[in-house]
C-alpha cells in the first residue's frame, strides 16, 4: 500500500491537470495520452523485472505481489475520480443557482421600478387632483410680491375639484347628471366640471393600462425620426475641425454604488 | 481645469479608451448643452456648449475669417450661421440678439431653423455613440405650473432625435438629475433645483423616487428681459453684464442692482410655489428630518446666489424641515452629471 501511495505522489507530482481550452491556449495542438492501465503495466513490468533480478522472490510471490499492486492502484484510482465527479456536479450547480439569483435580481428590480413608475403616475394624479389646470384663458396665481418696475401677473382662477369616478369599478360610465342650471348672478362651473372628470378619466384610464386593469391597448408612442432623415446633402461647416471646450469633474462611482444599493442591487 | 480638444482627438480617444464605462447624459438647456462621460481617469468629462446661433452674410471672406478664428460655422440657406459661444460673443460685438433654438425650457415654435442647429450643436458636444445603441439620458423639464406649456412633444423630439443618431434616449426630469448628482450622500433624499435659463425646475424626491415635480417660466432669460427693459438694452448685453462676475448681496450699480432685485424676486417665486404646492398637495410625504436643498443650474452661478437664497428662505414659514442649502460645486454641469448617473444604472 505504500508503494501504491508513493507512486500516486510521484504521478500526481509530475503530473497537472488542464482543460482543453488551456492546451489550445499554450499553443498545443495535439498530445500524448497515457492511459492509466499502460502506467500499472509499466509499473507491473518494472517491480517484476527488478524482483526477477533481485532472485529474492519465487515468480509466484511476484505474480501475487503485482496482482494485488494493480487492484490497489485501481481503487485508489477510481476513489479519485468518483471524487472529481462529485466536485464537478457541485460546480454545475452552484453556477445554476447563481444564474437562477440573477435572474430573479433582475426580476425584483423590474418590479421594483415598474411599481415607482405606477407610483408616480398615481402621485401626478393626485396632484392634477388637487390643482387642476383647465384650458379656458387663466393665469398663474402669483405668490411672490412683484418688484415695482416688474411684469404683473393676473392669479390664476383655481376649478372646483370634482370627485373622480373609476373607469375599472364602473364598466358602464354613468351618465352625468344634468347641470343644475346656474342661478342668476352666479358663474356656471358645469363645463368645467365636465372637463375635470374628463381629464380625471383619461389619468386613471392610464394608469390602469399600466396596472393591466383596462380593456384599451395602448397605442405605440409617436415616432418624430422622419423629421430627421438625411436627404444626402452634405452640410458645409468646419465644424470638425473646431475645438470643443471640456471641463473635468468629479466622478460618479460613489453616487452609483449608494443607487445600487437603494435599489437593492 | 478646461482643456481644449480637437473633435477628432475625442472620438479617437473615446475609441480606444475600451475599458471606460457607457453612457452618457446630456443637459438640454435653454441656454446651455452639456454633455458628460466617465472618463478613464476615474472622473467625468463635460462638453458645454452655448445653445445659440448667429447667421451673417455668406462670402468668401467671411468664411476665411471664421475659419482662421477657429469659429464654427455651418453654411444653410444660402447664410454662414455661426454656432454656440461664438454666436453669443459675436452677437455682442455687432450689437444683435443670438437666434435661439429653446426658448422657455421647450424648443422654440417660433424658430424655424431650431430643431437643424441644435442638432447640429447637440452633435457637436455628444460625438458618436461608441456602441451602437449607447444609454444617453437627456433631462427634460416638468410642466409648468405658472403657464401652459406640453413636454411630450419636445421630448419626443430630442429622443427621436438621440436615437437617429445612434442612442437609446431616454428622457430624466432636469431637478431629479440635480438630485442624482448632489445628493448622493442624502439617499437621494431632498429637494433639487435647476436654476435655469428658461426655467427653474424642481423636484423634491424621498430615496430617488420623486414625489413633487414641477417647473416655472423663469429663469436667466427671465432676468435678462426685464433688466433689458428697465435699462433700455438689448438682451445680450443684460446676459453679458450678469455673467460679468457681479455679486448680487453687493451690486455696486444702477445695472447690477437691476440684476439683484430679479434674481431676488426670482428665488422668492421658486420658495412660495415650492411652499404652495407642498402645502396644498395631498399625499405628501412628511420628512421627520431635515432634507437638503441642492441648486445648480447656470442661472445660479451667480455671486452670493447661495446667500440670497438663505435670505429669502428665511423670510418663508416653510413647511418641511431644511437642513443644508447649498449650490452644487459645478452647477453648470450638475444636470449633465445627474443625466450620466441615470443613464450608467441603465447600461
Amino acid at each position: 500500500m505504500e508503494s501504491v501511495t508513493r507512486i500516486k505522489q510521484a504521478l500526481a507530482e509530475r503530473s497537472r491537470t488542464a482543460s482543453i481550452d488551456d492546451l489550445r491556449t499554450e499553443g498545443r495542438r495535439q498530445v500524448r495520452i497515457v492511459r492509466t492501465e499502460h502506467v500499472v503495466a509499466m509499473i507491473a513490468e518494472a517491480v517484476q523485472a527488478a524482483v526477477e533480478n533481485s532472485g529474492m522472490l519465487t515468480q509466484q510471490q511476484v505474480d501475487e505481489l503485482l496482482r494485488q499492486t494493480r487492484s490497489e492502484f485501481q481503487e485508489v484510482l477510481k476513489r479519485r475520480s468518483d471524487a472529481a465527479n462529485e466536485a464537478e456536479e457541485l460546480r454545475s450547480e452552484l453556477l445554476q443557482r447563481e444564474d437562477a439569483l440573477r435572474q430573479l435580481r433582475a426580476e425584483v428590480l423590474s418590479l421594483r421600478q415598474a411599481l415607482d413608475q405606477t407610483q408616480q403616475d398615481l402621485d401626478q394624479a393626485r396632484s392634477e387632483l388637487n390643482a387642476p389646470r383647465a384650458d379656458e384663458d387663466t393665469f398663474a396665481q402669483d405668490v411672490a410680491p412683484e418688484p415695482d418696475f416688474g411684469e404683473i401677473v393676473e392669479p390664476r382662477t383655481p376649478a372646483p375639484a370634482a370627485p373622480a369616478a373609476p373607469r375599472a369599478q364602473q364598466p358602464a360610465q354613468p351618465q352625468a347628471a344634468p347641470a343644475q342650471p346656474a342661478a342668476a348672478g352666479q358663474p356656471d362651473f358645469s363645463a368645467a366640471l365636465e372637463k375635470l372628470a374628463g381629464t380625471l378619466n383619461d389619468r386613471l384610464e392610464q394608469i390602469g393600462r399600466k396596472m393591466g386593469i383596462s380593456s384599451a391597448v395602448e397605442a405605440d408612442s409617436v415616432n418624430l425620426e422622419g423629421l430627421f432623415r438625411d436627404d444626402g446633402k452634405q452640410v458645409e461647416s468646419n465644424i470638425d475641425s473646431v475645438e470643443t471646450k471640456q471641463k473635468s469633474g468629479g466622478g460618479i462611482a460613489a453616487n452609483l454604488e449608494r443607487l445600487k444599493k437603494l435599489k437593492g442591487g | 481645469m478646461s482643456q481644449n480638444k480637437n473633435k477628432q482627438d475625442n472620438h479617437a480617444s473615446a475609441a480606444s479608451d475600451t475599458t471606460v464605462a457607457l453612457g452618457k447624459g446630456l443637459d438640454i438647456g435653454t441656454a446651455n448643452l452639456a454633455a458628460a462621460v466617465q472618463n478613464s481617469e476615474g472622473g467625468i468629462t463635460v462638453t458645454v456648449e452655448r445653445n445659440a446661433f448667429l447667421d451673417i452674410p455668406s462670402d468668401v471672406y467671411s468664411k476665411n475669417m471664421l475659419t482662421k478664428l477657429k469659429v464654427p460655422y455651418v453654411v444653410h440657406n444660402g447664410k454662414l450661421v455661426v454656432l454656440g459661444e461664438a454666436a453669443f460673443e459675436l452677437a455682442n460685438v455687432f450689437g444683435r440678439e443670438t437666434r435661439r433654438p429653446m426658448s422657455d425650457g421647450l424648443i422654440s415654435p417660433n424658430e424655424t431653423d431650431a430643431m437643424q442647429m441644435i442638432r447640429l450643436i447637440i452633435s457637436k458636444v455628444l460625438g458618436e455613440p461608441r456602441k451602437p445603441g449607447e444609454h444617453c439620458y437627456f433631462c427634460v423639464p416638468a410642466p409648468s405650473i405658472d403657464v401652459d406649456n406640453n413636454v411630450v412633444y419636445h421630448q419626443g423630439l430630442f429622443e427621436s432625435m438621440l436615437g437617429k443618431m445612434g442612442y437609446t434616449a431616454r428622457a430624466i426630469n432636469e431637478a431629479h438629475a440635480v438630485i442624482f448628482s448632489e445628493l448622493a450622500d442624502n439617499d437621494f433624499t431632498g429637494i433639487g433645483l435647476s436654476f435655469g435659463g428658461g426655467m427653474v425646475n424642481a423636484c423634491v424626491a424621498y430615496k430617488s423616487i420623486p414625489c413633487l415635480s414641477f417647473s416655472v417660466a423663469r429663469g436667466g432669460d427671465w432676468i435678462d428681459k426685464n433688466v433689458a427693459n428697465v435699462l433700455g438694452v438689448p438682451r445680450s448685453k443684460a446676459t453679458f453684464i450678469k455673467e460679468r462676475g457681479i455679486d448680487i448681496r453687493d451690486p455696486k450699480n444702477r445695472e447690477e442692482e437691476a440684476v439683484a432685485i430679479y434674481y431676488r424676486s426670482l428665488i422668492n417665486y421658486v420658495l412660495q410655489n415650492i411652499k404652495a404646492r407642498f402645502e396644498n398637495g395631498k399625499n405628501m410625504p412628511s420628512f421627520q428630518q431635515p432634507i437638503d436643498i441642492a441648486c445648480a443650474g447656470g442661472t445660479s452661478l451667480i455671486g452670493g446666489f447661495i446667500e440670497v437664497f438663505r435670505d429669502e428662505f428665511a423670510k418663508i414659514d416653510f413647511p418641511i424641515p431644511i437642513g443644508r442649502i447649498f449650490r452644487a460645486e459645478e452647477a453648470l454641469t450638475a444636470v449633465a452629471k445627474g443625466c450620466l448617473v441615470a443613464a450608467a444604472i441603465g447600461e
